[in-house]
């Protein structure tokens, strides 16, 4: 049991927020907020020399072989930072699927080309009315079909909310192959090209410019059939590990915007001045920081140890635990630092806050929101084994047959013998 | 980082583990027992002390010198996570946790010699007299008085929600010596036998069924060695004690209760079909694992800080407890909204649900502001672990006149 981070970790944390700071500070994050791409090619290709986007990838395709909680620490300061970038679609998302289920033909070409910062890779996974119906992240919502047609496959459908759709090179499309049978069974991915005929994106004006994400309607789009990641039918396995690898992250991002909005909101409440006193002396103000405290800690170790579990056998439920808690927690987070700034905190222009609120609606509810995880949780939770029996002598004092004396007898007793 | 426990852990946890299945009744569950029954089980207790003396595990953390083994606080956290799982607890449990740190760090040699191998073999009872009925949150505004005369000193006063089942060896009783601004460095600890002339009980029943007292001193007279640490230290010595016990915290209990109250969810039938298949139900069972599984975390956390630095921020050993206590509300509120009317019958009741555990839930309440309630805790966390401002006290006094003016 340690929590704290190695010395190569540690390095890695201090060497990214430094070159946030400096690189991505508050200025930039809203300028690339006004550009249609929602990501700055420069930073991308700064990030790719520092190493980032092949931090979990490993050495033999040219990237480092970290693991999980590299990119935890990598993921909370981007988080902090507000940073935009497709890093969580092109190297987890996508690279670690790819990694995890394609073809030694496929990571040779890929993967070197992503850990360079190269290619920008979406995942096309999530569907109009599956999302709608509460599915967007279950096998059950995946209706776009993919049927053969010699040697390609005709992808034919929608795909809504992707993540940098737009400005990807590949699309990772997950399309049903196969209607009987479990539907976890029946599911192929594909790595489309995003430029191939029919395909037409349209960006979606949500809360959080920056984040852009897509509309992807696929009109008979024709797929070759060696472009299939892993085995025909079986993407779902692979494909979901990503997710969950997706989902610690963004708590990771969580945790990093939630420790700046700690440092900013209690600041705040010791230098701001109202009735001649700092507005941190008022108990309600002082109540809305510890709240907030309380969870950011709670979130950051939640995460640390879904990090920590990607990597071990048999976690499952711990790594849904972090999601489904930040999930909610965040939101609250931003509440209570809401709370502190009052008026001044909802500038669009003039404050920090509004970016990581909206920001805050993205991550809540992408790769799965608190009741996606909470199922999860409780699928998890079925599986418990019984509580182990002890052996020692009864003692019967705690039979249910056994006369017991009420409380207030032996209080009286008790009284009496004093 | 790493999460899981390390060899020498996971082998002192599986020692634990064998011991509690072969030592405790075979009939106990921690989860439905009243604490009123403590004084028929102290006994028990008293011997699983003992069988646990030959392991050494008691006092695992203390130093060699006195019996102990020297652990770190992991060491230490994994024998009581692996306890707190089983819900066993060591004899003369306040003795063992509160008094015992104390006497080691801040005693003298004397005290020491006479006060920790009785209270090594679990052989010790004690109660933490702080609170009195006008020194509740405000701890520093203690009134009972020691009045030294001669060799001893003469203690005069009153405590109040003192918790414990039966008379005690001996109160862990903390004095005003010295009336001084602030009041805090007027405050000294003696070490009250239980049945000194002058003291008298009266038991407050909570609305748990579980037992506090209210203790007088009327010209109680104590030795001067009864005296610990330096005289006008009592409040730090305080301090330290209420570390000791906000600290503690965390451990596999959690995994316990999750464990438990899934067994009853398989059990149970609702429309049919398994509790744990309802919807509410279902969303009550993953929110509740979640807030065991940060409580388990907060614990480590701090028993992990600790092992790392000597003391601990008031940020970590508050928010761990902090944690605890809030969830404590919500996960019985939550429950009560699964049993309905149910929730409102006790265990005895031949219609109960569950042993009548959700309403006890609140029955326990008393629980949540031992030691300082979640209010005061974090008030705790705002002023000395977030550096928040607050109303300097020597204006409290002021305020307070003027406000009678108004």
């Amino acid at each position: 049991m340690d929590f704290a981070l190695s010395e190569d970790q540690e390095m890695l944390k201090t060497m990214a927020r430094d070159f946030l700071e400096k690189e991505c500070p508050e200025a930039v994050v809203r300028q690339i907020e006004t550009d249609e791409r929602g990501y700055s090619p420069e930073l991308w290709r700064q990030i790719a020399e520092l190493g980032w986007l092949g931090i979990s990838i490993p050495e033999e395709y040219g990237g480092t072989g970290g693991d999980a909680v590299d990119l935890m620490v990598i993921h909370e300061e981007m988080g902090r930072a507000l940073f935009p970038s497709p890093h969580l679609s092109t190297v987890v998302l996508c690279g670690h699927t790819i990694l995890e289920a394609g073809s030694d033909e496929q990571k040779k070409e890929l993967l070197p080309k992503i850990v360079n910062g190269e290619l920008i890779l979406a995942m096309a996974l999530t569907e109009p009315e599956s999302s709608w119906d509460g599915k967007a992240w279950d096998p059950e919502g995946v209706t776009v079909r993919a049927v053969p047609d010699g040697d390609d496959y005709i992808i034919d459908g929608i795909k809504l909310f992707v993540h940098d759709a737009h400005i990807a090179d590949y699309l990772l499309c997950a399309a049903r192959t196969r209607d009987d049978g479990p539907s976890e069974e029946g599911i192929t991915l594909f790595l489309v090209d995003a430029k191939s005929p029919g395909i037409s994106y349209e960006l979606l004006d949500t809360l959080a410019n920056r984040n852009k994400q897509c509309e992807v309607v696929f009109d008979k789009v024709k797929v070759p059939k060696q472009n299939i990641v892993g085995e025909l039918n079986d993407g779902w396995a692979p494909l979901f590990k990503s997710v969950k690898t997706g989902a610690v992250l963004l708590c990771a991002q969580m945790v990093g915007a939630g420790q700046r909005i700690e440092e900013l909101t209690v600041d705040y409440a010791k230098t701001r001045i109202q009735f001649d006193m700092p507005i941190g002396i008022n108990q309600h103000v002082q109540e809305h920081c510890v709240q907030l405290v309380i969870r950011q800690d709670a979130c950051r170790y939640a995460t640390q140890y879904a990090a920590w579990a990607l990597g071990q056998p048999g976690q499952d439920m711990e790594v849904a635990m972090a999601k489904a808690w930040c999930s909610e927690a965040f939101e609250h987070i931003c509440w209570r630092a809401h709370q502190v700034f009052a008026g001044v905190g909802t500038m669009a222009v003039l404050h920090i806050m509004p970016l990581y609120t909206r920001r805050g609606i993205v991550m809540e509810n992408y790769l799965g929101d608190t009741p996606f995880w909470l199922e999860k949780v409780a699928l998890e939770l079925e599986k418990l084994p019984p509580h182990m029996k002890t052996k020692g002598k009864p003692l019967g004092l705690w039979d249910p047959q056994r006369k017991q004396v009420p409380v207030w007898e032996i209080w009286r007793e008790y009284a009496e013998s004093l | 980082m790493e999460f899981g426990f390390s060899e020498e852990q996971q082998k002192l946890m599986a020692e634990m583990r064998d011991f509690c299945i072969n030592e405790l009744p075979e009939d106990y569950d921690p989860e439905y027992t009243g604490r009123f029954q403590e004084a028929e089980t102290q006994e028990f207790w008293k011997q699983f002390h003992q069988k646990g003396v030959q392991k050494g595990w008691p006092t695992a953390g203390w130093p060699k010198k006195y019996g102990g083994m020297g652990f770190s606080a992991m060491e230490q956290a994994a024998i009581s996570s692996e306890m707190s799982y089983w819900g066993a607890r060591w004899g003369g449990i306040m003795a063992m946790t509160l008094v015992a740190p104390t006497v080691l760090t801040s005693g003298t040699e004397e005290q020491r010699e006479k006060w920790i191998p009785p209270i090594a073999r679990g052989e010790i009872t004690a109660f933490e007299c702080f609170t009195e009925p006008d020194a509740g949150s405000d701890e520093a505004n203690v009134q009972l008085r020691a009045v030294p005369d001669g060799d001893e000193y003469v203690l005069n006063g009153q405590k109040t929600f003192i918790s414990g089942g039966t008379k005690p060896d001996w109160l862990y009783t903390l004095c005003k010596t010295a009336d001084v601004t602030p009041k805090h460095r007027g405050l000294s600890i003696f070490m009250v036998p239980g049945d000194a002339p002058g003291v008298s009980y009266r038991p407050l029943p909570t609305m748990g069924g579980s037992q506090q007292n209210e203790i007088f001193y009327d010209n109680v007279r104590v030795p001067k060695e009864n005296l610990l640490g330096e005289l006008n230290r009592g409040f730090y010595l305080a301090m330290t004690t209420f570390e000791f016990e906000r600290a503690a915290g965390g451990g596999l209990g959690a995994r316990r209760s999750m464990e438990k109250i899934m067994e009853y969810a398989r059990q149970e039938k609702r429309n049919g079909k398994p509790l744990y298949q309802d919807s509410k139900a279902r969303d009550m069972l993953a929110r509740m694992a979640i807030h065991k599984h940060l409580e388990f975390l907060f614990g480590w956390y701090t028993a992990w800080h600790r092992s790392q630095r000597e003391r601990l921020g008031p940020q970590h050993y508050n928010s761990g407890t902090l944690w605890h206590r809030l969830w404590q509300t919500f996960d019985g509120e939550k429950m009560g909204q699964v049993f309905g009317m149910y929730t409102q019958l006790r265990q005895k009741s031949k219609y109960a649900r569950y042993n009548g555990r959700p309403g006890r839930t609140w029955e326990y309440m008393h629980a949540i502001h031992a030691a300082g309630s979640p209010e005061i805790r974090r008030v705790v966390i705002a002023d000395r672990g977030l550096g928040l401002p607050r109303i300097p006290r020597q204006f409290n006094v002021q305020i307070n006149e003027a406000l009678k003016q108004v």
